[in-house]
């Protein structure tokens, strides 16, 4: 790690929040007592689809030490049933059919975990010894599990309004499908799957809700990575407006996008704790967490691609299956891939055309939420087709990337969907990627390991991150997350602080917002603070923290408040020191005249003058040392590059193990590279995860069957190799703001480089690989090394 | 994930712990590391409502190098074996199994007792316990007993102790000079209950055929099985691929193992095939068998 140096932008800071977090001292939300609290557990269903017909808790309610216990008829009574999306208005996309719900079960039990009673109790111990006194009679229902059950007519609906269990149909076209097809050498099929996984954050969900019956206002403490969504989604539902509403949020351990929702837990305990009028908290167990808390990537698509005789992809028709579980998340419903999957499908590749269907499916499985690249799967579909056109038609990999991607300034100049390609290095990152890799020497080496039995194998991918990306020519206003708003100030000692509405979660940006503005303004980075968390202070956004938006748009939102902030300190010292506002300089927190450093006033003395002495001004001059900045995004570009790996699978054992990892990257100008490569190791973990490890499995008969940790298997340091991460010379789009976000990129590609390569490895025995999901008894399956008994 | 009510007891002698033991009968569990037996009392899936806590009992803690065998106290922790050179060279079956168990934390705490007292079908140290002929000693009020692990391991979880038993010491023999043993396993990742493991010896005997061979397999039935049809089958026969591939998958053939999340039963029996054959190879090669 370095030292900040005179310029902090670029440098490995050391991040200011590690000391706090690294020695215990974090404040997560289990970390929060209040006085007189009470603590909550659910009551969860134990079968995936049924009629509750009774639940009688009279058993529990009289154990001492509870201090209530709620049934759905209860909730009923206190909340509002709701439609996922309402705030977003997401609940009335076209083609799309909204069941309301309430948050624990009236009616139906939906999936495993569903809950059914809330048990508040004056310990956590009390309250699951009351949860055994608790008695349920459910009457099992067919439950709906897969795609086909979900399609199937014969399967009762899972939401009784709705007569059947498809939520949202889409269609969308792009470009002349039908010319593509009819250019055609060569039509390419494939039907791949992308299987159940969850993002697993450290710190499971949980809350404390504290009602104020006098002043009639509640205190969240909240897990969020977005504190005013909470806001702004639960006044309709527990009928508290949304100025009575304060929502803080210290350290978050993780979210990985299932935290940017408002889940049906957080009403019932809200409820809870205004009809106690004393304070409840929540904190999810794992195993709760495991099989409740969300679960996302559940998805499929048939594709049919237009190829050219060299591999070039002229058109390509999809039809995407999402299996997004019973109750859509709120307020971004999980059905929204239905689109995005197809929106993000073309990637950097010079796709014509592109038409695609696609139909999100309700099932009785848990909440589909977002998971760090939400579209990741359209990503793997295109890396995985690419492989599958070279295989069919005999082409070197490298060979069919180089012929569909985009060359830089080349046409075509933007995708399908309008967005520019602007200032995208893809060609640049897989050239860099093959070079290093040692691509084209590869072959020889793979064939000697075979003549030892032994199988190595190699894969390669590439990707676009919209963090936010180029906008479409013509687009007016902010997408649905809105622009950035930062507050700077300068305090009475001297100290700026930056009010920023994002709520890092893991990201960092405690240090990478204060290197920014140390840079802008002038100022040492130790003297400046980063706050967020707090409703009351920070800046309201549907999302604080998601779609790796903080690095262009807290960035920029920040830089430019920053300069603003710079002229108004020298501004001041101008007028105080009767000097030409052009002599001036401002650095380490001291504003003094060029050349003659002597005369010269420090940031505090200066925050003196504007809050105690205002007549020393001259009229008119502004008095107050604090910019609220608003920034739209500027002219961003794309963040992107590519993954390449070589893997090593032991075809007896399906054991696969990595022998080298490299990212070439571009997210712009990096603010902080020990961070940024944290971001991409931590992606590719996460992906190693996906493909050799983890899977949210159900059993036919709906059963959820990755419960604890020894079902559900995180990648560890023993699986994860050293990552190693080369960066591209980035294209700069704007003419300030080049940080690009850096979030989601890891893990939206990776799976596709780490399943090419096992299926190369597997080359010899035929396999093609049509799953992302490739545990070792699935390997020995498709490699057909499984000795017969 | 709380534990549901009970009473703690820490006994500072064995005399109390087994007159604890005697007055509670099955209301009372014997606990040691625990490394086991709080995550199953916190997810309520087991709820004794004694505990015995033995770890304050000084005479259950030695480890001793006793001549023909090792010996250790019913709390002597799986890292304090695995950091023991008299156990690597006395006991190297042993000691290449033990880091296979959980994470170093774990084995900070677990014993080895207290792997065998719980006797998961596919832990690590009960299929050490039975390829050594390792005995345990368990006392109660009503006196002593030594057990011979084959006679201990009866099922998943269960074995001969009685409910007012308490096992104070395992007793693992000293590998016999000139033998070669293995010890390997598939795990999804290092420190996972395996999906398949096997520990294996293999002694030579004049003119360079197989003297003896050991072989069990765990975490493929509700206990380790030794496979004493093939042990018997490879003893005098000469030590080749040839031989150590057919007895791996006689080995494997009559294998029922269990099927879940990881793998199937077909899956796991293949696994066994597999692993058996590397185990018999890996054996023979340190019992001086060319490679």
């Amino acid at each position: 790690m370095e030292a900040v140096g005179a310029r902090s932008i670029g440098a490995r800071v050391m991040r200011v929040e590690d000391p706090r977090i690294l020695t215990g001292r974090g404040q997560y939300v289990d970390d929060v007592t209040l006085p007189g609290m009470a603590h909550a557990v659910f009551l969860r269903s134990q079968v995936p689809h049924g009629r509750l017909l009774s639940l009688d808790v009279s058993e529990a309610r009289a154990l001492p030490g509870v201090v209530a216990v709620y049934t759905g008829e209860d909730i009923a009574r206190l909340t509002t049933a709701a439609q996922a999306g309402a705030v977003s208005g997401m609940n009335l996309s076209p083609d799309m059919k909204s069941p309301s719900f309430h948050s624990l079960a009236t009616d139906k039990v939906r999936h495993v975990g569903d809950p059914i009673a809330l048990v508040v109790a004056e310990s956590r111990y009390i309250a699951e010894d009351a949860l055994e006194l608790i008695v349920d009679d459910i009457e099992m229902l067919d439950p709906v599990v897969t795609y086909e059950d979900a399609l199937d007519p014969g399967k009762p609906p899972i939401f009784d309004e709705l007569e059947d269990n498809v939520y949202l149909t889409a269609e969308m076209a792009f470009g002349d499908i039908d010319a593509a097809f009819a250019e055609a050498d060569r039509i390419v099929r494939a039907s791949i799957q992308v299987h159940r996984h969850q993002p697993v954050p450290m710190e499971c969900r949980g809350l404390i809700a504290a009602w104020d019956p006098s002043a009639e206002h509640l205190t969240i403490h909240a897990s969020t990575q977005s504190p005013h969504m909470l806001r702004m989604v639960l006044p309709d539902q527990v009928g508290i407006p949304i100025e009575s509403i304060r929502v803080i949020a210290r350290d978050v351990g993780g979210g990985f996008g299932l935290k940017n929702s408002v889940t049906r837990e957080d009403v019932a305990i809200v409820a809870a704790a205004k009809d106690l009028g004393r304070p409840v908290k929540w904190t999810e167990d794992r195993l709760e967490h495991l099989a409740t808390a969300g679960h996302a990537r559940e998805e499929m698509a048939d594709l049919e691609a237009a190829v050219s005789a060299d591999g070039v992809l002229l058109g390509v028709r999809m039809d995407v299956k999402v299996n997004i579980g019973a109750y859509p998340s709120d307020p971004f419903p999980g059905a929204m891939q239905a689109y995005t999957i197809i929106m993000s499908f073309q990637g950097p590749t010079r796709l014509r055309a592109l038409a695609g269907t696609s139909a999100a499916l309700f099932s009785n499985k848990a909440t589909y939420v977002a998971y760090r690249g939400p579209w990741a799967t359209a990503d793997f579909l295109r890396e995985r087709l690419l492989d599958i056109v070279a295989d069919e038609l005999g082409i070197d990999p490298l060979d069919v990337r180089r012929r569909n991607y985009v060359v830089r300034d080349e046409p075509p100049l933007a995708m399908l969907t309008g967005r520019p390609f602007a200032g995208v290095t893809t060609r640049e990152s897989v050239e860099q990627a093959a070079g290093l890799m040692g691509w084209d020497a590869f072959g020889e080496r793979q064939r000697a390991a075979r003549r030892e039995g032994r199988y190595l194998g190699i894969g390669m991918a590439s990707y676009l991150e919209a963090a936010p990306g180029p906008r479409v020519p013509g687009q007016d206003g902010p997408d649905i997350m809105g622009y950035e708003t930062a507050h700077l100030s300068i305090e009475a000692g001297g100290q700026v602080v930056i009010v920023t509405r994002q709520q890092p979660h893991g990201q960092g940006h405690e240090t990478t917002l204060a290197q920014v503005a140390a840079d802008e303004l002038g100022v040492r980075f130790e003297d400046i603070t980063v706050r967020y968390g707090d409703t009351d202070i920070t800046p309201m956004a549907i999302v604080g923290t998601g779609g790796s938006r903080a690095a262009t748009m807290a960035n920029g939102a920040v830089l430019h408040a920053s300069r603003e902030l710079r002229g108004k300190v020298i501004s001041l010292a101008a007028d105080l020191l009767e000097a030409n506002p052009a002599d001036l300089e401002l650095a380490a927190g001291v504003v003094s005249v060029k050349g003659s450093p002597v005369v010269s006033l420090t940031l505090a003395e200066l925050a003196r003058v504007a809050s105690d002495e205002p007549h020393r001004l001259p009229a008119g001059a502004a008095s107050d040392l604090a910019v609220t900045r608003t920034y739209d995004g500027g002219r961003s570009g794309w963040s992107g590059g590519t993954h390449c790996c070589i893997v090593e699978v032991d075809v007896e054992t399906g054991i696969v193990s990595f022998e080298r990892y490299v990212v070439v990257e571009d997210c712009g100008v990096p603010v902080n590279p020990a961070i940024v490569e944290g971001q991409v190791r931590g992606g590719v973990a996460q992906a190693m995860g996906a493909v050799l490890l983890e899977h949210a499995a159900y059993g036919e008969d709906g059963q959820y069957l990755a419960g604890s940790f020894m079902d559900y298997l995180l990648p560890t340091t023993t699986v994860v190799p050293r990552i190693e991460i080369h960066h591209v010379q980035t294209v700069p789009t704007d003419p300030d703001v080049n940080f690009r976000g850096v979030g989601e990129g890891g893990m939206i590609v990776a799976p596709a480089a780490i399943v090419g390569a096992i299926e190369d490895a597997l080359r010899p025995f035929g396999v093609r690989a049509l799953e992302q999901h490739l545990p070792p008894a699935r390997i020995v399956e498709l490699a057909g090394t499984l000795r017969p008994r | 994930m709380k534990l549901p009510p009970l009473h703690h007891n820490t006994p500072a002698t064995l005399e109390e712990a087994l007159d604890l033991l005697g007055e509670h009968g099955d209301e009372a569990k014997v606990i040691a590391g625990g490394q086991s037996l709080v995550p199953m009392m916190a997810m309520r899936l087991a709820r004794p409502a004694q505990l015995v806590d033995i770890n304050g009992i000084a005479s259950l803690a030695a480890m001793e190098d006793r001549g023909d065998v090792l010996a250790f106290g019913a709390i002597v922790r799986e890292r304090a074996a695995e950091k023991s050179s008299v156990v690597a060279e006395r006991a190297p079956v042993l000691a290449e199994a033990l880091p296979h168990i959980g994470h170093v934390s774990i084995r900070n705490r677990g014993t080895i007792g207290g792997s065998l007292a719980h006797a998961d079908a596919s832990a690590e140290l009960p299929a050490v316990a039975m390829v050594t002929d390792a005995h345990v000693v368990v006392r109660s009020r009503r006196g002593e007993r030594i057990v011979a692990a084959e006679d201990f391991f009866v099922g998943h979880f269960t074995t001969s102790l009685a409910d007012d038993e308490c096992l104070v010491e395992v007793r693992v023999p000293a590998t016999l000079p000139g033998a070669g043993w293995s010890f390997q396993e598939v795990a999804r990742r290092q420190g996972d209950f395996a999906l398949i493991g096997v520990a294996a010896m293999v002694a030579l005997g004049g003119g360079g055929s197989i003297d003896t061979a050991r072989i069990c397999v765990f975490g493929v039935a509700e206990r380790p099985l030794r496979i004493r049809t093939v042990e018997d089958a490879l003893a005098g026969a000469a030590p080749s691929p040839e031989a150590f591939e057919a007895a791996a998958a006689d080995a494997a053939r009559d294998l029922e193992p269990p099927s879940d999340v990881h793998g199937s039963a077909a899956y796991r029996r293949h696994l066994a095939a597999v692993t058996v054959r590397r185990a018999l190879t890996a054996a023979a090669a340190r019992a001086g068998v060319p490679g």
